[in-house]
């Protein structure tokens, strides 16, 4: 009753564009969320600490055989049920990995995230399980693997 | 009368083995309850599978000596365990999963 209808209007329209900024920004917002989501990032779908280590892949793994040993073996089990050719290239593409520097790492990573063709992944999802998946024992690797001798092959065998 | 006595004695002594049989029948649980007397808990199959890969250290190599697999468990073990426990557990390890390597335990309690 104390404000004029035209006033009214105004105000009403005033609020409408505000939600509309505030709509588009949400829609901005997802699609933006959207992008990043299939991206790599600092520690995903490689952790950070995997990015930087001067460790080759049998230093990585002898540290888990010791500090992480059930993770170890649950790995070297699941390779040993894996054909011949498949644990070779496994074994490969560890060392491929290992032997890149950190910025062709970080490219090597946003690959992974999104290339799911890959078919080291195709035929064996979980082989880099044991460097990559979890930041804990990647932690636990990381931090030790330096105590080990470089290319001791027996710890791809358990 | 005799007969009837027999059958019963027979079916307790059954009943018995039937009863005990659960807490025989898995060698894991019984690790599992030897540990609980050292006070080390944690999961159940955590621990066994633990025992054993310290069993197949021993038989490989990996670990040379007594010392060397109470390094590997003391860094595998709950945090908190304490040096008593990880002898306590190597040995019901050994006991338990590889009692051929009780020779092992035993030159690291000798005089050197």
């Amino acid at each position: 009753m104390g404000t004029p209808t035209g006033v009214r209007r105004v105000r009403a329209r005033s609020v409408l564009r505000a939600g509309n900024v505030v709509l588009a920004g949400a829609v901005a917002a997802t699609a933006f969320a959207g992008a990043a989501a299939a991206d790599g990032t600092d520690d995903y779908p490689i952790p950070h600490r995997m990015i930087i280590t001067a460790c080759t892949a049998e230093q990585i793994l002898a540290a888990a055989r010791d500090f992480t040993p059930i993770y170890y073996q649950r790995y070297i089990i699941d390779k040993h049920n894996k054909p011949p050719e498949v644990r070779q290239a496994a074994i490969d593409s560890a060392h491929y990995f290992f032997s890149l520097t950190p910025q062709d790492r970080t490219a090597y990573s946003e690959q992974t995230a999104t290339n799911f063709a890959d078919p080291m992944t195709l035929a064996w999802p979980n082989w880099a399980k044991i460097f990559f998946n979890n930041k804990g024992v990647a932690a636990k690797e990381t931090d030790n693997c330096s105590n080990y001798p470089p290319d001791d092959q027996s710890v791809w065998d358990g | 009368m005799r007969f009837g006595k027999l059958i019963e004695v027979v079916s307790v002594a059954a009943a018995a083995v039937v009863l005990a049989a659960p807490s025989y029948a898995d060698v894991d649980t019984d690790f599992a309850n030897q540990l609980h007397g050292y006070g080390i808990y944690g999961p159940r199959d955590y621990n066994a599978w633990l025992g054993k890969i310290t069993c197949n250290r021993l038989g490989n190599g990996i670990d040379a000596d007594a010392d060397k697999s109470a390094a590997f468990l003391s860094k595998n073990l709950p945090r908190g365990s304490t040096t008593p426990q990880t002898w306590q557990f190597l040995a019901a390890a050994i006991g338990t999963y590889c009692p051929e390597q009780m020779p092992v335990l035993t030159s690291a309690a000798g005089p050197r």
